[in-house]
């Protein structure tokens, strides 16, 4: 396994792990009534910067685990080297993730237009960058499997 | 006006066989690319850059033409 494929598969695992932190966290803390009233906005601010700050801290232990699961299952170490063709499953990966946060951007902006609150909309971009990130490791998976 | 369609082949796996059977990792290894990347390549699933092109060609001790060849379909 290649170190981009590798870091693909972690990032895959990473996001899902994040998404479903975020998700069960905001949700707690939007059902105890924690954004309601003028600071909604701070308070949920507030939370996501801590989120993001947890989800460093996953990322690097899903790297970590994921390297010596895979080393102690298969024996075999990961290629470190990263190519063109890497660098090129990356540009593709990339485009697509970037037309998937554009038009839903502009989606977000549309409900705006239509008349959802700002707090709804920042969570929708929220979604929409984790959706964005998944959507780029799963074609790079894809990418990398239809290519081998 | 639409570009004729065009196919791409390589000797790659010829040229490792009478280079002493090199294995890929070899090749790869020689070459600055990665495993998968020259496996990629044998099959036809990938296209390298005109640079790595060269690099495969040098390794082998022969010319560019004679590891790719280009067919108008």
């Amino acid at each position: 396994m290649s170190s981009g494929e590798r870091d693909a598969l972690t990032g895959l695992i990473t996001m899902a792990l994040v998404f479903v932190l975020f998700v069960w966290r905001l949700s707690g803390q939007h059902q105890a009534g924690l954004f309601d009233g003028p600071q909604a906005l701070q308070t949920w601010a507030r939370s996501v910067l801590i989120l993001v700050a947890w989800s460093i801290g996953i990322a690097i232990a899903v790297a970590v685990a994921f390297h010596i699961l895979y080393t102690s299952l298969t024996g075999e170490r990961t290629d470190d080297r990263r190519d063109e063709r890497d660098r090129d499953i990356d540009r593709r990966a990339l485009t697509g993730a970037w037309y998937l946060l554009s038009f839903g951007l502009l989606g977000v902006i549309v409900d705006l237009a239509l008349g959802a609150s700002a707090f709804r909309a920042m969570n929708l971009v929220l979604a929409l960058c984790a959706g964005s990130e998944f959507f780029k490791d799963a074609a790079k998976l894809v990418l990398y499997r239809r290519d081998a | 006006m639409a570009r004729p369609a065009g196919r791409i082949e390589n000797r790659i796996r010829r040229l490792r066989f009478d280079a002493g059977e090199m294995t890929q990792k070899d090749l790869a290894d020689r070459v600055g690319v990665t495993r998968q990347t020259v496996l990629a390549i044998e099959n036809g699933k990938y296209f390298p850059t005109l640079e790595l092109a060269f690099r495969i060609a040098r390794t082998f001790g022969v010319g560019l033409d004679e590891v790719f060849t280009f067919h108008d379909d």
